[in-house]
């Protein structure tokens, strides 16, 4: 009943773990792979190493999480040895790759698919590090380059993972499905920051960063929402999902799976086998079969 | 939730050369073994054990580079970022304990034999450093009531060589009910090795590079287990680190690069 299959890629339930949640190693991936996840995406990871911003990177706020990781990897080479443990997970393995030039992005996936990912999902959005945000995921035009290009480059699913730190999302979303994507996350963290009032400073070391958890909800949903309307490719919803009624409001919005981050701190690992119940128990209460029944009716 | 509180600093210690104790104004109660991130505003975030656990909350810090050196530059009076106390933190239920700490990791250990010893239990400590004035809490654990052994690398306290040497002897006549160890992880590898031999349960507190500290990032995650140091851990039992081909072997760079420990392969 909660199979569901995106651009291709068959999930046994709608729950997909966010990129950069845990995603950092295979071992950390196949922990969330067991623990009930439809599907996996990995940290982000470039063509060569990267360290990343200085603590603090994550930060718990009122409002949810803020983080300023800064891209941290060991470069693509490295990095495909820990897919290869992810994938003894039995559920599809999704890379996500960032650049700081176009050609960055097809050279990241190309190793990546040959570790054996099912798909690339292109970071055009993270807001901690610039240029890879600012450049890429707020230019149509680009986003547009990206997407060809890594789709020249590999013959796997590739998806936009977009950021709301624009004027207009759908724009870029349409971008994207023209330059041959075949599905789209939205949305990447919010930019934002906090300050301490006593050490009289930003917490972060990087001192801004994304915003995550609950309370992007709202704006990530209106997203999902816009683009499903506009775009045949279809969507992943994340930002804030942490019970199966989110989950629900997502695909009622037009997404086709839910992808799970800051929940994770919140709920537990578990998570994600928590969510999959309550969607179940919801379509088993309101009489609907699957998952599909309920995509998209908040569209009509 | 594990929110940013800017504290006092109430009281420095010098313990010896190279390492301090600050006696923070914080008054929550810690389990040994479990952490702190300490926050220097402007400068970096960085793990540290909780050395005093009841009152005002203490960390026993041993300086090495750039963050320590920082840290060690402040007076009391100074103002430090804590988010915790973290993680899981010792489980003691023997009778008849053994503590094996190496340098700056009989930090956790200290307090974990005062208040074992104040609950009648019976506490052996053995004590390495690289030198006897590097030795720490040997006194602080005496107070207590505790037994200490010592060692030292160039033999200038207690028995000429390390711990786990100390330790070997030691269990060839006596046995004990728990073991718990923290220092360098090839210490801690071969305390394992040792009283598994004998039989006896062992925990050990393990330092990785921490980001999050709040098992959200993914950077402290042991490979072949899959558990995360900062949440799971940091202390361990014997037979969940004995799963993982990375314990004793290697760690991880903030790029999550793997560095091999003695720098071999
Ligand atoms: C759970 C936990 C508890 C800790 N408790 C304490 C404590 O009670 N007291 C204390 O002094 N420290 C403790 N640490 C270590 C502390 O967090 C710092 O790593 C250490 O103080 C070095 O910081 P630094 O910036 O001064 O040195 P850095 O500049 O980071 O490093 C100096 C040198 O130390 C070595 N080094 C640094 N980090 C590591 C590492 N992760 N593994 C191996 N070698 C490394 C490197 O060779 C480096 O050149 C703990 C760590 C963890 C994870
Ligand atoms: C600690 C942390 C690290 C993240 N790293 C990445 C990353 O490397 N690449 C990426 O595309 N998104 C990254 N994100 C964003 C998440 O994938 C997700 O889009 C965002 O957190 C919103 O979802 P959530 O509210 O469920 O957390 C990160 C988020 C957090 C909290
Ligand atoms: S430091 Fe982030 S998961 Fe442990």
């Amino acid at each position: 009943m909660l199979d569901v299959e995106f651009a291709g890629l068959k999930l046994n339930n709608p729950t997909v773990l966010a990129s950069g949640i845990l995603g950092t190693t295979g071992a950390a991936l196949l922990r969330v792979a067991r623990n009930g996840a439809g599907a996996v995406v990995a940290k982000s990871c470039g063509i060569v190493p990267r360290e990343g911003h200085p603590n603090p990177t994550v930060i718990e706020i009122e409002q949810g999480i803020l983080n300023a990781v800064g891209l941290s990897n060991p470069g693509v080479e490295e990095f495909a040895k820990e897919i290869k443990i992810a994938l003894q997970g039995g559920v599809p393995v999704i890379a996500s790759v960032y650049g700081f030039r176009v050609e960055d992005y097809a050279a990241a996936a190309r190793i990546l698919a040959d570790a054996g990912v099912a798909a690339i999902e292109l970071n055009l959005s993270c807001p901690n590090v610039e240029k890879v945000g600012a450049l890429f995921g707020a230019d149509a035009e680009l986003a547009l380059e990206v997407v060809r290009e890594v789709k020249r480059a590999v013959s796997l699913p590739v998806f936009a993972k977009l950021t709301a730190n624009v004027g207009d999302i759908v724009e870029i979303a349409k971008a994207c499905e023209e330059g041959g994507a075949d599905g789209v996350t939205a949305i990447n963290t919010l930019k934002a920051m906090a300050i301490d009032i006593r050490a009289k400073t930003p917490l972060l070391g990087n001192k801004v960063g994304g915003l995550s958890g609950p309370c992007i909800k709202p704006i990530a949903l209106r997203c999902v929402y816009e683009i499903a309307q506009e775009v045949d490719i279809p969507v992943m919803g994340c930002g804030g999902v942490t019970t199966g009624k989110d989950a629900v409001e997502y695909l009622m919005a037009g997404a086709q799976a839910v992808q799970i981050g800051t929940g994770v701190l919140t709920r537990g690992l578990s998570v994600f086998r928590k969510v999959a119940l309550e969607i179940q128990e919801f379509l088993e209460e309101r009489g609907y079969s699957c998952v599909d029944d309920i995509v998209g009716l908040a569209l009509k | 939730m594990h929110e940013m509180q800017v504290v006092k600093i109430k009281k420095i210690i010098k313990e010896t050369k190279r390492i301090k104790t600050f006696i923070l104004d914080l008054d929550v109660s810690a389990i040994p073994g479990q952490f702190v991130m300490v926050w220097l505003p402007g400068v970096d975030e960085k793990p540290m054990s909780v050395s005093y656990t009841k009152g005002d909350l203490g960390i026993t810090v041993l300086r090495l580079g750039d963050f320590t050196r920082r840290l060690f530059e402040l007076s009391p009076g100074d103002m430090l970022g804590i988010r915790g106390p973290m993680g899981r933190g010792f489980k003691v239920y023997g009778d008849k304990l053994l503590l094996v700490g190496g340098g700056v990791g009989v930090a956790p250990l200290a307090p974990l034999a005062e208040e074992a010893l104040a609950e009648g239990k019976e506490v052996t400590a053995i004590i390495g450093a690289i030198t006897k004035s590097e030795l720490l809490f040997v006194d602080r654990i005496e107070k207590a009531g505790g037994r200490v052994l010592i060692s030292t690398d160039d033999g200038s306290a207690g028995k000429k060589g390390f711990t786990t040497d100390v330790l070997r002897e030691l269990l060839e006549e006596e046995t004990f009910d728990q073991c718990f160890t923290c220092g360098p992880e090839i210490m801690m590898a071969k305390v394992l090795d040792i009283t598994r031999e004998k039989k006896i349960p062992t925990q050990a507190s393990l330092h990785r590079y921490f980001k999050c500290g709040i098992g959200i990032c993914g950077q402290c995650v042991l490979d072949g287990i899959g558990l995360r140091v900062c949440k799971e851990g940091p202390t361990f039992r014997d037979k969940e680190l004995r799963k993982s081909p990375e314990f004793g072997r290697y760690w991880r760079n903030a790029a999550g690069q793997k560095i091999y420990f003695g720098g071999k392969k």
